[in-house]
This record gives C-alpha cells, structure tokens and sequence, in this order.
C-alpha cells in the first residue's frame, strides 16, 4: 500500500504539474459548452427565423400577385438584396423565370410553367428553395380552389384523406441537435482528455529513461500500470465532469422554447451520465496506455494514441447505420454506453440493469488491459526496447 | 554480496542469433568495491539487467545476499542499490520528493523514512538542491540525485552502471569519496565503468569481461602482473585479447 500510495501521488503530481498538458486535457472540457451553445443557437435561428431570400426573377411584371405574396414571406428580388449579401447571393445565382404569357395563360386556364434555377446540392440553400417551392405551390392552390369555388365545388372534395400528426417524443427528445452533439462530445472528452497524461507517463517516461530504473525496483508491475490508470482516467473523469456541468449552463443560454423544446440535466440524469461515462474515461486511458507501452517511441505512441479517438466517433455513427442491431451492442462497452445516453437524452429512465451490464463489461475490459500491459512489462521484449 | 554463476544468455530473432553471457560467474564481495570491465557488447549490460530481474538467463543464477534473482526477483530488488547507465530524473518532481518516493518504493514511511532522506540529503551535501525541481539540474546535481535515490534505503548491496560518465571532477570526487564510505560499512559495490584510471583507482578488484565470459580477475596489481604490463589499460587490452573496445 506504501508503494501504491507513493507511485499514485508521483504520477497525479506530475500531472498536474505539467500545466501545459493538463490545459491541453482539460481544454475540451472548457471548450465544448462554448461551442455547442453557439452552434445550437445558430441552428436554431436557421430552423425558426425566416430569413430574406434574394431571387433573380425575370419577368415579375408578368404575375404581380405571386410577386406580392413572395414578399410576404420574406422571397426578396434580386435588386433589393443589401451590399454585404450581394456577393453571396450572386454567387447562389436562384433564379425564377415567369414567362411573358403568365397573365394570359392564367386567365384562360391553361398550365403554367415557371421555372426555378438552383444549385441543388448546395447545403445552404436547401432551406431557401424549400420556400420558394412551397410558396409557389400554395399560390398555385389558392387559385386552382378559387376556381372550384366559383364553379360551386366544395374543395373538401380534393382531400378525401387527412393525415393527422401526433409526435409523442417526450419534450427533451426535440433538443436532437444538443444531444446529438452532446453525446458524441462527451464519448470524445472521455477519450481524448487523457491522452497526453497516458503517453507522457508511459511512452514519455521511458524516453527520458526513468522506466527502467522503475521497473527494477521491488515494485509489482500491476501496481505502476494501475496508478497511471488512475491518475490519467481522473484527468479524463474532471474533464467530462467539467463538460456536462458547463453544458448544463451554457444551454441555459439558448432559447430551445423556440423550437418547442426542452433541455435540462437534473441531478439524476447527470450522475446517471457520469456512472456511464467514468467506466468509459477508465477504458479509454487504459486502451492509450496499452498502445503508448507497445509503440516503439514517443512519436510512434503519439500518433497511434491519436488514432483511438476514432473509436468514441465511429462507434455511434456505426450504429446509426445498423437497421438491426444485435443483441451485444446492448452490454459492448461503448455501443452501450451509446445507447444508453441516447435514451438519457430522450428523458426516458435508466435502464439500470443495461447500465450494470455494460460497466461490468467495460471494466473487465479494462482490467483485461491492465493485465495485459502488466504481464507485457515483465517481458523481455520490452526491457531490450528501453534502450 | 552478489553472486553471479556460469550465466548463459542468448537473443533469439528471426534472423540471427546472439550470445550476450556465456558462461559469466563472478563474485562482488561485503566490504568490497568490485569493477566490471569489458569493451562495448562484453556482456556487461546483460549480464546488469540479469542481476535486477529484468532478464531471465537460460542457464545459471545469480544471487543477491543468497537470494536467486529469477524466484525471487522483489526480494533480491530490495537488497539492491541502482545507479543506472541512463539515468534520468522526474523533471516535474523537487529532489527530495524523488528521493522519497524511491524510499516509499523500497517500504520505508513515517519517521524512518524522513530521517533515512535527510541522512542521506546531509551526506551528499545536497539540501540547498532538495526543495528545486529536477529541471535544468547540471550533470553533478543529477548524478547525487540519482545516488541519493539509490541509497536512501541503505541497500546492502550497490550497483553502479558507468557512473562517471559526463561528470567533471568535483562530481566524480564527491561520488568516489562517497563509494569509499559506502564500502567501509561493509557494503558490496559493483561498479561498471570504462575509465581505467578511476578503476584502478577505486576497485578493490577487478573483473574483466569478454564476449560474455570472464577472461580475468583479480586486484588491479594482480591483473598488470598475470598480463606482464604495468598499466591496468595495456593489462586490459591484453587480457581481452584484442584492442577492440578501447577507443571507446
């Protein structure tokens, strides 16, 4: 225990002495909340606010109604777009074309044919064109059921079936955007922040050649692995602690009534969270220690270290694409812990004997690479690397 | 006392096929300062690593105060004193928490281990250091960290992988006087060096090594006389049979 004791306060010391570097692992924590309050408030504006769209219309003349009833919804010509959006809009280039017989067409009832150029698989203007599409299709049935009316048919008669929409997610499911983000950042916080802990006091300590001289002491090898566990995986536990507290607050920040949603972390969502994500922070520093002991040097540990963030990435995203997913994602480290926030964020109750299953399996895991890396630093192989 | 019998060690690869021991037996005696000589790929590492534990030999054993490494590798480590080849320090860490976190590694706590570090702070002269961080320490400064961390547990037992390299006079004198202490205790000292001087100097005996044999053994004197010359360096070469390993 005196051993323990002595090898867990070296490394915390070192760790937290190295300011850089815990700047560096707890910046994520910092930085996340900023970012995703301002891109959920961005998101948002672009989702509710009707923001001007500027066309070139050729031959407004020709149809004044249709040109009204744009403007009404904010469908601007060309002309009017202001000096700073010139630029964009140009370069946007939609274009309507209403052709010269528009009136005459119109009044004798024969079919008209405007026309809408865009870049369609332009992302930012997908929104913009939906409108247009939209305005002109309701432009066009206000005037196809004027004509009915007049005929004396009752327009009920065109909608024989009315869908009725129920959505029945619970509130908090509609902040998608925060959670999504939320989910994916905090999977990469545990993974991330304790990165440059792990390689330093593995990869690190053996190029500056204090490694050696640690693995002749009487110490058992499982007790130098554990310790760098702990203190790497607690950097990555205050950094996700960090994340979800300033989220919290941040999100406080944005108007999400806006869209019809709510967002709050309460004190049993948010320890449920940290009990899914701690055993995650654990996995995660024992997985980079691993790799770091087996890299030949410190560059080559770094770089693969860095690889494993795509672990926390493709995991989720892998499971968005399964239709069918197998019954081990339920309890595979990770894909659970996945889902199981996934459901968090929904505002549906823990499943607690999901969350049990899968820290077990998570720490077993862990445990399985403690082991490994114990047994590995005994070996041979790795005493002829040290030098 | 350290034991070192008929150690055989062969590094196995894909490719080839190399002996570092064959056959190394040698013994480091109480009260004693015993140096290893030998040309570069002698053996010398190796046949340290065996010694620590950190390497198993395919044959024979060596022995730490009658303790056989490879059963018992943590009681054989904790009758050792380490100053190795390369050494480096915890940057981040002050002199004394180094000092003590090597003395918590070998069990000491409480009082014991404060009075075992400022002892050893005292001896070394070194308590203007203690409290600075490691960072930006000269060579000197290192080196008495190093051997402050070694013995601050006052191990029975003392190895010392060429500890003078890099060390300017004042350094290697504090550290040989220091050795000189260490012996009349009655402690075993092993020391690896090249330095012909210094060994002929300091080592009560010598012992030569070559292509993981021992060629020789003896006192400084004994070793010129068995090689007819009277310079311990003219002896070495001799004895190890070519000139291979002087230039370095």
């Amino acid at each position: 225990m005196i051993q323990f004791k002595a090898l867990l306060i070296k490394e915390l010391k070192e760790a937290f002495r190295d300011k850089r570097a815990l700047m560096v692992a707890l910046s994520m924590g910092l930085l996340m909340p900023v970012f995703i309050m301002v891109f959920s408030k961005f998101a948002i504006n672009e989702a509710v606010d009707n923001p001007p769209i500027y066309v070139k219309i050729t031959g407004a003349e020709y149809a004044p109604k249709l040109m009204k009833s744009f403007t009404d919804n904010n469908i601007l010509p060309f002309a009017e777009v202001p000096e700073d959006k010139k630029r964009q809009w140009d370069e946007y280039n939609v274009e309507l074309i209403i052709p010269d017989n528009f009136a005459n067409n119109l009044r004798e009832g024969h079919p008209i044919d405007l026309t809408l150029r865009a870049d369609y698989s332009e992302k930012s203007l997908n929104a913009p064109i939906r409108r247009i599409k939209d305005e002109v299709r309701q432009h066009s049935l206000s005037i196809g059921y004027k004509r009915l009316l007049v005929r004396g048919i009752d327009v009920k008669l065109l909608r024989p079936i009315n869908l009725q929409e129920q959505d029945t997610s619970a509130p908090t499911s509609n902040a998608v955007i925060i959670t999504l983000m939320l989910g994916l950042y905090l999977m990469m916080g545990a993974f991330v922040s304790g990165q440059s802990i792990s390689v330093d006091s593995s990869a690190g300590e053996r190029e500056r050649n204090v490694l050696e001289l640690l693995l002749c002491q009487p110490v058992k090898t499982y007790k130098i692995v554990l310790a760098k566990l702990i203190c790497s995986s607690l950097i990555a536990t205050i950094s996700v602690t960090l994340m979800l507290s300033l989220t919290t607050v941040s999100v406080s920040f944005v108007d999400l009534a806006k869209i019809g949603a709510t967002f709050s972390l309460d004190v049993s969502t948010f320890i449920a969270l940290l009990m899914l994500l701690i055993p995650l922070c654990f996995l995660a520093s024992s997985l980079q220690l691993f790799f770091a002991f087996q890299a030949k040097s410190f560059k080559e540990a770094q770089s693969t270290v860095a690889m494993l963030i795509m672990v926390p990435a493709m995991v989720p995203l892998a499971m968005m694409m399964m239709d069918n997913k197998p019954a081990w994602v339920e309890w595979a480290p990770i894909s659970a812990q996945s889902i199981l926030m996934e459901d968090l964020f929904k505002g549906l109750p823990v499943d607690w004997s999901a969350l049990l299953v899968s820290t077990a399996a998570t720490l077993a895991l862990t445990a399985a690479l403690v082991v490994g890396m114990s047994k590995r630093l005994k070996s041979e192989k790795v005493i002829m690397s040290l030098s | 006392m350290i034991e070192v019998h008929e150690l055989h060690k062969t590094f196995k690869s894909k490719k080839q096929s190399v002996t570092a021991l064959d056959g190394l037996s040698f013994q480091a005696n109480d009260g004693e300062i015993t140096g290893i000589l030998g040309p570069n790929g002698a053996g010398k590492t190796t046949c340290l690593r065996t010694l620590y534990g950190l390497l198993a030999a395919d044959q024979g054993y060596a022995k730490i105060d009658g303790v056989a490494v490879t059963e018992n590798p943590l009681q054989a480590r904790a009758k050792l004193g380490i100053f190795p080849d390369k050494f480096g320090l915890y940057e981040r860490l002050t002199a004394y928490e180094q000092i003590d976190y090597f003395a918590s590694l070998h069990g000491m706590h409480g009082e014991q281990k404060k009075q075992a570090i400022e002892k050893i702070l005292t001896d070394l002269d070194m308590q203007e250091l203690a409290h600075r961080k490691s960072a930006g320490f000269s060579q000197g400064q290192r080196m008495k960290v190093t051997l402050a961390q070694a013995l601050v547990h006052q191990p029975q037992n003392f190895v010392l992988d060429e500890p003078t390299r890099g060390l300017d006079v004042m350094s290697t004198r504090v550290l040989r006087t220091y050795l000189n202490k260490f012996k009349e205790k009655g402690h075993c000292i092993l020391f690896s060096s090249h330095v012909m001087q210094e060994v002929a100097a300091l080592c009560d005996r010598v012992v030569i090594v070559a292509n993981g044999k021992l060629a020789a053994q003896g006192t400084p004197q004994e070793l010129c006389d068995l090689a007819g010359e009277t310079l311990l360096e003219e002896a070495f070469v001799k004895l190890i049979g070519s000139d291979e390993g002087v230039a370095a």
